[in-house]
């Protein structure tokens, strides 16, 4: 265990900015999980935390050590990648306790905590085995064995879960998330999944164009956006103008008790499809489209001033068609209005 | 099954065969007609390249006659197998062969992960001037080699500068190392080529995750670099090994070593032995071919190609 702090990290190749002046703290223990869209700069981040990239500016500590110019090899920290990365030439049992070997430790100790680590995640079976031959999430889990057999400081995880099907990254999710907080090891958590952000980690922090856009816990990114691209980019929202004025929130078609919102004549309002539901509420709207999702159903519904909201309902909830008219209520309580 | 049957059996394939080639009736039929296009260069080549050779040598070894096929006579083999001098000339070729091959690969190998792992400058220059020898005929590196290390060559008469010696006690060209370095410089863009392929194909997340693990640069290249470039080395191996086997033009001017390249031009051309010479080439022929077809069995074919 230990704590991982990036001190105002910068990464540029060549004339591209990969990643922005980031301050970002890993506390003990901690799953802080980086998300972001393609190219934001988040497996940047990973590397250069790894050592496989150098920092532009900034510094790179653990453990308030600076290891911003420490070799890969010398920082103690496990890699977990998208690709599994597998010695294809060593047996799974080998490749758990390449690491061990690397560190100078004796071919029984480490064979030993092969096979414990192989246990802890449920396939030992598969030790003599050639990786080749193991399905993605068999793969994964070796990787992750790996990964913890040099008993990492920081455990990096780079989209572990990608290209692994939907049942089967549910039941990993679980499994490792389990295994993470068992083991208490502080862990970077890449992933372009909002989702399994939210299930793993302790801590998100969101990237975008190699900034730093907000970090927090799993509720507060998502109930409390810190600006409209957190609000758009983690789940779904509808973003609405606002105006706050006289302790009332004015959203255009309808007005409420404003709850505290500070006055702003222009603001945004981040509100989610849950906040919405269907019944005799003070929102006028006619159904446009309706998609069944399996756990549920997602309605856009257009208001009377042309503006559109999608609405999350129950599966259970009573049947709307397309055409529809419909009234809404809103819980005020849940929205989030930015300035 | 009678002779008569067989041989009708053979006509009823062939003939069908020769129908399916010339009106094709589906997916699978105008494949194979594609198929059978496609090998028709290579069995033309086959043939007239490899087996009307080496069926024209092997009749030549074995004629009572030097300048006609006329007659047999087994003269020739019994010089081959008893002659020490060409026992000698098969181990010169042989040894020299492979260690000149062991250098390339290993130079090979090198300069396959410089250019496939960094960012070099000026590296198309580089590659271009690395693959330089290659186009250059053997008499061309010969005589290279010769205004380097011969005695006015260029690092000969450096060497006689720094050390003081005369610059013909240090001139090398026509040595066993002046050879050594001619084969060498013929020899390493054969073997750079082969590998820079197999190094494109290298997964290198499987390289970070060993240098995460702990392993240096040396250790990973052992570890897990080595055992993914092995179909490349041994690829580069064999095509390298052959090529040693064939170099004339150097070995030539330069001397220094008989091979059996030059044993067999003596022959001709010396000796008018073309029985002799004719023996040679079929022994030669039959152990390249051995050596090609035993050594492709460590090769995945799937992931160099010969």
């Amino acid at each position: 265990m230990a704590e991982v702090c990036l001190e105002g990290l910068t990464k540029r190749f060549d004339t591209e900015l990969a990643v922005d002046g980031i301050d970002l703290a890993i506390r003990d223990g901690e799953v802080l999980g980086v998300v972001g869209p393609s190219g934001c700069g988040k497996t940047t981040t990973l590397r250069t935390l790894a050592g496989f990239e150098t920092p532009t500016e900034g510094r790179v500590l653990i453990d308030d050590e600076d290891v911003t110019h420490v070799p890969p090899e010398r920082r103690n920290v496990g890699l977990v990648f998208q690709s599994y990365a597998l010695f294809d030439n060593m047996t799974v049992l080998e490749n758990v306790a390449f690491g061990p070997k690397m560190q100078g430790i004796g071919k029984t100790e480490r064979r030993d905590r092969a096979r414990e680590l192989l246990s802890m995640l449920d396939i030992d079976a598969l030790a003599d085995r050639a990786p080749e031959t193991l399905s993605g999430g068999q793969q994964q889990r070796v990787g992750l064995a790996r990964a913890l057999a040099i008993e990492p400081d920081v455990l990096l995880l780079d989209e572990p879960m990608t290209g692994l099907d939907a049942s089967l990254k549910e039941r990993l999710r679980t499994e490792l998330s389990g295994l993470l907080e068992e083991l208490e090891v502080t862990a970077l958590y890449v992933t372009h999944d909002q989702e399994e952000a939210m299930v793993m980690c302790d801590r998100i922090a969101v990237l975008n164009d190699g900034s730093l856009e907000q970090v927090g816990r799993p509720t507060e990114i998502y109930e409390r956006p810190a600006n409209r691209f957190v609000a758009d980019f983690v789940g779904t929202s509808n973003v609405l103008p606002a105006t706050v004025e006289n302790g009332r929130l004015d959203l255009g078609f309808a007005t409420f008790e404003s709850n505290g919102f500070s006055e702003t004549t222009d603001g945004t309002a981040v509100v989610r499809p849950d906040d919405l539901t269907l019944g005799a509420g003070p929102i006028e709207a006619i159904v446009r489209d309706r998609f069944y999702l399996g756990n549920g159903v997602r309605i856009r519904a257009e208001l009377p001033d042309g503006e559109s909201v999608i609405v999350g309902l129950d599966r259970t909830a009573r049947e709307v068609t397309v055409g529809d008219p419909i009234s809404l209520d809103l819980e005020v309580d849940r929205i989030h209005v930015l300035e | 099954m009678s002779i008569t049957t067989t041989a009708t059996r053979y006509r009823e394939i062939a003939t069908e065969f020769a129908s399916v080639l010339a009106s094709p009736s589906t997916e699978r039929e105008r494949e194979q007609r594609r198929i059978a296009v496609m090998c028709l260069p290579f069995f033309v080549l086959g043939t007239f390249a490899a087996f009307v050779p080496l069926v024209v040598m092997a009749r030549m070894s074995v004629s009572a006659d030097p300048f006609e096929n006329a007659g047999y006579s087994l003269e020739a083999w019994r010089t081959l197998a008893t002659d020490s001098t060409y026992l000698t000339v098969a181990w010169n070729t042989l040894w020299f062969a492979a260690l000149t091959t062991i250098v390339s690969v290993a130079l090979g190998v090198a300069i396959s992960h410089a250019l496939e792992k960094y960012s070099l400058p000026f590296e198309n220059v580089l590659v271009a001037v690395l693959s330089f020898p290659i186009a250059l005929p053997g008499i061309v590196v010969a005589f290279l080699i010769v205004t380097l290390l011969g005695r006015q060559g260029l690092v000969t008469n450096l060497a006689a500068v720094f050390t003081g010696q005369s610059a013909i006690d240090l001139a090398t060209a026509t040595t066993v190392t002046g050879l050594f370095i001619g084969y060498v410089y013929s020899l390493v863009p054969r073997s750079t080529m082969v590998l820079r392929g197999t190094y494109a194909e290298i997964n290198t997340d499987a390289e970070e995750a060993a240098r995460a693990l702990g392993a240096g640069s040396i250790e990973t290249f052992c570890h897990v670099t080595l055992p993914q470039i092995r179909p490349g080395v041994v690829a580069a191996i064999i095509l390298t090994f052959r090529s040693a086997l064939a170099i004339f033009g150097t070995v030539l001017v330069l001397g220094g070593l008989t091979v059996a390249t030059v044993r067999i031009n003596y022959e001709i051309s010396v000796g008018f032995d073309s029985q002799l010479a004719g023996a040679i080439g079929v022994v030669y022929f039959l152990f390249i071919l051995t050596f090609t077809f035993a050594s492709l069995r460590f090769v995945e074919t799937s992931v160099v190609e010969l």
